[in-house]
Order: C-alpha cells, then sequence, then structure tokens
C-alpha cells in the first residue's frame, strides 16, 4: 500500500491513526488539533482570565504530565497571562508515589514553575499504609479519595492560587456519567461533565482535558517523549468503577465516539427542577472549615474515625452512628488544620510553602 | 488520574446482598411458602398475579386520558383507539396478555378490588384494539420469517386487529400512501460515504423496498448504526400505524430491564438530549406528511368526536411494564401458559457485538450482583430533564434535536485542518476565542442540519476496523435512498408546490443563520 497523506494537511505522511476520529494523520497536525482542542474547551468556557494563578495537580502519571505540558504550550503561544504552578500531594504509599515525585520535580524545572507537595502525612497525620495497615485494604479508596480532594484545595491556598486544574481526561468523565446512573448519584451526575466546579468556599477547579482521549494523551506523550510514571494504585480499587471502566473500554472498541457521545450525553440533560429542591445544601464542616454536606466534612469523620480505632465508622451512615454512641469525640483528637480560602486582596504566598525554582 | 478512583466516596460503594431476606414465606400473605423473590422480597403466586397486575394498572392508566389528573377518580377516557407493538420478545407478549386480561376480557382476576361494581375501572376502555408487528427478518440474511407464527399468537386473543408490517416498508411509498399520506418525492438520496451527508439524486430512480432497505443498512459505518436504525425504523412505521389506526395511544413491552437497558445504550450513543422520550413520549406528525383531513374524517366515523379527533393528531407512547423486572414477566408468562414465540438474534457473518447488544449483556451481568442496578438506573433517569433548547424534529427518528449540536462537534473534535495559530496573539486585549476550521461555504444541501446528535453519530461515526455488512453483495450505491418519512420532508421543503410544509422546511434553514448569527453577534460592533 503507498504511503497515506495527512487528512488535515494533505501534505506530509500520515503516521498515526487519530483514536478520537479515526482520521489518519501526520504528528505534526495531531500535535496541533490536540492542543487546539484543549484550547477550544478552555476559551468556550472562558476559564482564565489574564493574571490568573493556576495550580496544576500533578501527581507525574500521563495526565498531569502531559497537561504542565500543555498548559504551558497554549500560555505562550495565546497569551492566556498565566502564571502557573505545579502542586502534588503526596498519599504516602511506599514505591507508588516515590518515582512520580521525581517525575514532577523534573517537570518543575523544565517547565520553570513552582512546585508544592502536599503529603497526608503533613495534613492529616496519617500516611495511607498507615490507614491500611488499621483498616485493611477494603475501602481504602474512600480515605484516599476524600483526603486528596481537600489536600488540592488546601494546597492551594498555600499557593494562594485562583484555580487548580486537573488532568481528568474524557474517559475518567464518561466512567464518571455511566457510574453516577448506575448508582443513583443524581447529585454527582449534575455536575460530573461541569468543565468547571466551584463552590462558593472552594477554589475553582476545572479538567482542560475532559474532551481528550486517555489513548490520545499518551500518544501525546510518546510523540513528545515526555516520560511518565503509569501509576496503579496498589491498593484495589472499588470492584463496581472496574466493571464501568472495562464496559466503557468495550463500547470504545464497538464505536469510538462513544466516549465522546456519552460526554454529549451527560451536557444534554441537567436535574429536574423539583428534583434539585430537595437537594442537600452545602455548609461549612464545624471542625475544620472545608465545604461539607453535613455537619462535619467526609475528611474529618474519615480522620475521627481513623484517631479512635474505628475507621470504617465512616464508611456507612449505620458505622457512623455507632461511632457517635461511642461517645463524644475526645477533647484532644487529632484534626485537620482550619480551611481559609486565598483571600483578596492578594497576598505573595509564604515562600516557605513553595520549594523555588531553581 | 493517579488512583483510578478519585472520585470515590462511602455512597459509591454498592453493597453486595444475598438474594433474599430472612424468610422463605411470601410477604404478603405471610404462611405460604413463596414462589418468586422480587428485590429480595419472596412472594407467593397467589399474592404475585395480583401485584403485578396492579403495577400494570398503576403505570398505564394515569396516562390514559388526554389530561393526566392525580389519583383519578374520573373514568378512563381515551382520545382514541389503542395500538400494541408486538415483538414476539417476552415483554410484548405479557404486555398483550394483560391488555386482553385488563381492557378486553375485563377478567375478572385482574380487577381491582376497590370501587364496588359500578366503578368505572370494570368497562371496555379502547374502542378498537390493533396489535402491530414488523418483521424484520429481510434485513439479516438467513433469518426467519416469524409472521405466521406471531399471527396465530395474536389469534389466541378475539377481538384485536392485527397489522404485520416488515421493515422495508420503511422503505416503501406505496405503504406510505395507503396510510393515507400525500407523496411528494422528489427520488433524492443521502450520500452515507463520507461525513458531509450530502443530499443528492438518487441515479438510477427509487430502488425496490427491499433493495432500498439492504442498500441502507449495508452502507452504515457499524454494527452499532444497523442495530440502532432497525430499531428507529421500527418504532416509526408503529408510530405511523397508530395514526393509520386513529389510536392516541401507542403501547410497548418494554420492561424495567429493557428500559434501563435502553437508557444506558442510549446515553452511550450520545442520546442524553431525549432520555424522556424512552419513557415517554408523545409524538404529532410532521405537519407536511400528515394526512389529508378526509382520509382522517373518513377513518374516525364517531360523530360527536369527529372534529376533536381531527385537531389531536398526538400518540402517546407508553411503556405500562417498565416497573416489572424481566423475571416477574417471566413468571407471568410461566404461569398464564403465554406460548411466546421469540425473537431472532439480529447477526450476520462476522458482526462485532454493536453498543446496544454491549449494554444488555453488561446490565444484565450487573444485575445478578447487584440486583438494585436496573430499578436505580431507570430511577435516576426519571430525575433528569434535557438541557439547551429544542431545534426540531430529526427529520430520521422524530424525536427532538438540540440546538447547537454541529458546532459542539465541531470545537471538540476536529476534522480538517483548523487555520494556524495567530502570529500576534491578542495579549490580553481580547479573550482567545476557539480555533475551528472555516467551513467550506459549503452551500450543497445536506442532511446534517436535520438530524439529531445520536442520529448525526449513526450515519456517520466510524468503528476503528472496517465492518462486514450483512449484505456484501447488495449494490454498492454512492446515494442511498432515505425511509419515507424523510424523504417526504425532503420532498415537501425542496420545490413542490407552497404548502404549510414548506414552511416548517424553511425555519429549519433560517434558524441555521440565526444560529451563526447569534454566534458571531458578540463580534459585531453597534452601529
Ligand atoms: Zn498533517
Ligand atoms: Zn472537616
Ligand atoms: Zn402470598
Ligand atoms: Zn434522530
Amino acid at each position: 500500500m503507498p504511503p497515506r497523506t495527512c487528512a488535515l494537511c494533505n501534505d506530509a505522511r500520515a503516521i498515526l491513526k487519530r483514536p478520537k476520529t479515526g482520521q489518519q494523520i501526520c504528528k505534526e497536525c495531531f500535535f496541533y488539533v490536540f492542543e487546539t482542542e484543549v484550547h477550544n474547551t478552555i476559551t468556550e468556557a472562558r476559564l482564565f482570565k489574564p493574571g490568573d494563578r493556576v495550580a496544576i495537580g500533578a501527581s507525574g502519571g500521563k495526565d498531569s504530565t502531559v497537561l504542565a505540558h500543555v498548559m504551558k504550550t497554549l500560555n505562550e503561544r495565546y497569551k492566556y497571562g498565566l502564571e502557573l504552578f505545579l502542586l502534588s500531594i503526596d498519599e504516602g504509599i511506599t514505591g507508588y508515589r516515590d518515582d512520580s515525585l521525581e517525575t514532577v520535580k523534573r517537570n518543575q524545572q523544565q517547565y520553570d514553575m513552582p512546585l508544592k507537595i502536599l503529603s497526608y502525612d503533613e495534613l492529616y497525620g496519617w500516611t495511607m499504609d498507615a490507614i491500611v495497615a488499621q483498616i485493611g485494604k477494603k475501602n481504602n479508596c474512600t480515605f484516599c479519595g476524600v483526603f486528596r480532594r481537600q489536600a488540592l484545595d488546601r494546597g492551594a491556598a498555600i499557593l494562594n492560587v485562583d484555580h487548580i486544574v486537573t488532568g481528568h481526561n474524557a474517559d475518567d468523565i464518561a466512567e464518571t456519567v455511566l457510574m453516577n446512573i448506575m448508582r443513583g448519584d443524581i447529585a454527582r451526575l449534575g455536575r460530573c461533565t461541569s468543565i468547571c466546579t466551584q463552590g462558593e468556599d472552594t477554589i475553582k477547579r476545572s479538567k482542560p482535558f475532559k474532551y481528550a482521549y486517555e489513548k490520545e494523551i499518551v500518544m501525546y506523550a510518546y510523540f513528545k517523549k515526555l516520560d511518565y510514571f503509569s501509576t496503579e494504585c496498589i491498593y484495589s480499587p472499588d470492584a463496581y468503577r472496574g466493571h464501568a471502566r472495562a464496559f466503557l473500554k468495550d463500547l470504545e472498541a464497538a464505536r469510538p465516539s462513544a466516549i465522546i457521545d456519552i460526554i454529549h450525553s451527560g451536557e444534554a440533560f441537567e436535574i429536574k427542577e423539583d428534583v434539585k429542591a430537595t437537594q442537600k445544601i452545602q455548609q461549612t464542616c464545624r471542625r475544620c472549615g472545608y465545604m461539607s454536606s453535613n455537619e462535619l466534612c467526609k475528611a474529618c469523620t474519615l480522620l475521627e474515625g481513623l484517631e479512635r480505632g474505628m475507621a470504617t465508622a465512616a464508611v456507612t451512615d449505620r458505622a457512623r452512628k455507632r461511632l457517635d454512641a461511642d461517645g463524644p469525640a475526645p477533647e484532644n483528637l487529632r484534626t485537620i488544620p482550619m480551611f481559609q480560602l486565598p483571600s483578596a486582596p492578594r497576598q505573595k504566598p509564604t515562600t516557605t510553602a513553595v520549594e523555588g525554582t531553581t | 488520574m493517579s488512583c483510578g478512583n478519585p472520585t470515590t466516596e462511602p455512597d459509591a460503594l454498592m453493597q453486595r446482598r444475598k438474594k433474599y431476606d430472612k424468610t422463605k414465606n411470601c410477604v404478603k400473605c405471610k404462611d405460604t411458602q413463596g414462589n418468586i423473590v422480587i428485590r429480595h422480597a419472596v412472594y407467593c403466586k397467589n399474592c404475585f398475579i395480583p401485584l403485578l397486575v396492579h403495577k400494570f394498572r398503576r403505570t398505564l392508566e394515569p396516562s390514559v386520558n388526554p389530561k393526566p389528573d392525580g389519583p383519578r377518580r374520573t373514568a378512563l377516557k381515551p382520545a382514541g383507539n389503542l395500538l400494541v407493538g408486538l415483538s414476539g420478545g417476552l415483554g410484548s407478549s405479557v404486555l398483550l396478555d394483560l391488555i386482553y386480561k385488563c381492557y378486553i376480557a375485563l377478567d375478572k382476576s385482574t380487577m381491582p378490588a376497590e370501587g364496588g361494581r359500578d366503578h368505572p375501572r370494570h368497562e371496555r376502555v379502547w374502542k378498537k384494539v390493533t396489535v402491530c408487528y414488523v418483521e424484520v427478518c429481510d434485513a439479516f440474511p438467513g433469518m426467519k420469517d416469524r409472521t405466521e407464527e406471531i399471527a396465530r399468537f395474536v389469534s389466541r386473543y378475539d377481538e384485536l386487529d392485527f397489522v404485520p408490517l416488515r421493515i422495508q416498508d420503511a422503505f416503501d411509498r406505496t405503504w406510505w400512501e395507503k396510510t393515507g399520506r400525500k407523496a411528494s418525492f422528489s427520488d433524492m438520496g443521502v450520500s452515507l460515504s463520507d461525513e458531509s451527508l450530502l443530499i443528492e439524486s438518487l441515479s438510477a430512480g427509487h430502488p425496490d423496498p427491499l433493495t432500498a432497505l439492504r442498500t441502507y443498512l449495508s452502507s452504515l459505518p457499524t454494527p452499532t448504526a444497523i442495530h440502532t436504525s432497525i430499531q428507529i425504523l421500527t418504532r416509526v412505521l408503529l408510530l405511523h400505524t397508530a395514526l393509520q389506526t386513529s389510536s392516541s395511544h401507542l403501547l410497548l413491552g418494554t420492561s424495567l430491564t429493557s428500559l434501563a437497558v435502553s437508557l444506558i445504550s442510549g446515553v452511550a450513543q450520545g442520546a442524553g438530549f431525549n432520555v424522556r422520550e424512552e419513557t415517554m413520549e408523545e409524538w404529532t406528525p410532521d405537519p407536511e406528511t400528515r394526512p389529508t383531513p378526509d382520509v382522517v374524517l373518513d377513518d374516525v366515523k364517531d360523530g360527536a368526536d369527529k372534529g376533536k379527533k381531527q385537531l389531536k393528531r398526538t400518540v402517546r407512547v407508553v411503556r405500562p411494564l417498565r416497573d416489572i423486572g424481566m423475571k416477574e414477566c417471566a413468571a407471568w408468562a410461566w404461569w398464564s401458559h403465554i406460548p411466546i414465540v421469540g425473537k431472532e438474534k439480529w447477526v450476520w457473518p462476522g458482526a462485532k457485538p454493536g453498543i446496544g447488544t454491549l449494554t444488555k449483556d453488561f446490565i444484565l451481568g450487573l444485575e445478578q450482583d447487584y440486583p438494585s442496578t436496573v430499578s436505580t438506573i431507570v430511577r435516576t433517569c426519571g430525575k433528569l430533564a434535557p438541557k439547551g433548547e429544542v431545534s426540531g424534529k430529526c427529520i430520521l427518528c422524530g424525536r427532538p434535536a438540540q440546538r447547537g449540536v454541529q458546532e459542539w462537534k465541531a470545537r471538540i473534535s476536529i476534522r480538517s485542518q483548523p487555520p494556524p495559530p495567530p502570529a500576534d496573539p491578542t495579549d490580553g486585549s481580547a479573550p482567545p476565542v476557539p480555533v475551528v476550521p472555516e467551513s467550506k461555504s459549503d452551500t450543497r444541501p445536506s442532511l446534517t442540519p436535520y438530524l439529531c446528535y445520536p442520529c448525526h453519530t449513526t450515519l456517520t461515526s466510524r468503528s476503528a476496523r472496517p465492518v462486514p455488512s450483512p449484505w456484501p453483495n447488495a449494490a454498492q450505491a454512492s446515494v442511498v435512498a432515505l425511509p419515507v418519512w424523510t424523504e417526504a420532508r425532503l420532498g415537501a421543503g425542496a420545490g413542490g408546490e407552497p404548502s404549510p410544509a414548506d414552511e416548517e422546511i424553511m425555519v429549519a434553514k433560517k434558524m441555521g443563520q440565526a444560529e451563526m448569527k447569534g454566534i458571531v453577534n458578540e463580534f459585531l460592533l453597534d452601529d
């Protein structure tokens, strides 16, 4: 077969088939359309304004490594005028984070972006290893998920940034749409496809890769020779989510547009007005000041359970009642420091909190 | 993301549960040993039968009267006749049995106990009940024709009219004319060989219906598209048959299980905007393809209502088994000795399963371990409403289409060479804007603006690998014929005598213009 020419420029030799569209295109065109689609996602949603301080949630995995590269590229190409930072969370899982944090540290130098690493140990007094040692391997993803979400916000507050961008890609979002329908989580279903989420008292958070296929992110890293760590969590993930992911892969194999079609579906419906009215209102946690749908936020509940040696407590409502029945929280209970949003007018971030770029 | 599980929270963990709670005795009468487990509760046969009838009536009856009226005290007075869609499968066979027992035979065992002898429920509801079966065997090689068996099955019940159709009727102009529509066809088809879906004339004239069907199916890009297209053709054939039989209601035998499957499968094909229609749908024919008034008057001969019915040309699609799982349907069929004819699998040599099949396998598998999955899916989708504006009805499937989907697609998957980035970006003086390839001011008519998102995806979205066609030897036509209702709408719009029909098509075109204006508007300076 003669070499095919690129379906986009009709000039260079096509060297890849785009997972998203099936088109055979050249390397340069791939870079350009991939970046341009992210640019379109950003501009269509008016995510940033000049002068914004933006933290990239960096794990050293493929998504955030490519995100850091693309954000830097677009910021320069289109003069967004953003100040970019890297923000990493160290869960304290031996052998899982060590290498990938090295990747992040290298990015810090390559891209000349300040980096902040915040550890669970520092914030909660518990590493994931210590949590697993107490509760076993069941349910620990609950802890990790809840703790990470707060840790990112708290790290962002330390960096005094306006905005966190995360590497959630189209596959993640499509999978979440399916999961939320199947488990009846109407509140999350309503917001999981929005590119940007911001509660009244949380830091703005968005997903510039929401339409980027996981396969293309990998392809981009491959052709750009970006190195990253494939970080599979060593603790067993939720079986139900595993089913959903496998199903999504089957759908993608049957018709590659399925991922984008699911996201389109998620954007084409909303929660009925009368259902919305019955949703829980957000409040702030009375112990740590973080947003919460109950008196205590999930992280504080989980932490209290850990501290009192009743770790499974916060996982179900019934267990939470057992914890309450066991008496009030002791006075000397270790708690999470009070959460505060970066305040306006903006102050210079405390330089000690940020590892300077050298 | 890193952990592969970033949003997991306590409520995300689905608990596996044992099959039934505590006792083996019926939860209702307490003293009989149970025969069936429905979502953890055990029932005996004698308690199960009225329970199922109750669920059936509870779902159907609130939507019988033209205006739904809360807890109903008045009689059931539908605006027209009844059409039942029968596929030969479990759900629709059980549905037909229930309709017959509850509303035609007025079987004592199915009558609600409350209300006394004069209760309005104890009378015939629909004056005429028609059963329609669409035979799809000609769509696939070597498939058995079950029309005879279905006819025998229907004849078990007296007082039913039977209308057997074939799937290729969707391409049959004589069928279309028989349903009382005026025909202004223009021999136009669509080119399915590339994404622009250009409308072109059929060079060899209009093919016979069977050839048209097979060429159409063979030109579709994926097995998913073939399955989905057959489902759409079947549904629209049923809707037009409902119109033809002056039916105000079309009932389908979608069970809770199959509804959950079709909801997820729809979401996976981009049909989130039509989640509502999967459960309940009000359909009106396109103005230009409505039967001419004298046909309607001819058809409906019951004096006083004549005028009213002529105005009321809406078909309400109801799925009265949507609260009843597949297992419950099977138990009803078993205890009622219903001889289920069955359905053939839609397969052909080399075919890979499509999205519908994958979804069905996935949901049925999941239900084994998490028995509440199907009801959760249906309940969740019941809380959703379409978001954004409607831009008319899709010319293919007849459902409401969401506005702006083509612009959405163009931004998110760039398919032609975009312009290079500006050499000197605006540097903060104006916000950066999306970069999309300029549309090549293509003025050739295309089907695209008339399609909803899922139908456009059905016609254009390709598999990673080539897909074997069910009819590899079918004539490969560059332009394929369209279903008659699509062709009729195009025909009405593309020239022909001026009629209200023209207006509708013209409106659709103008909307495209208005939309463009909307997009550029904020960049236009005030004068
Ligand atoms: Zn190229
Ligand atoms: Zn808290
Ligand atoms: Zn009983
Ligand atoms: Zn459609």
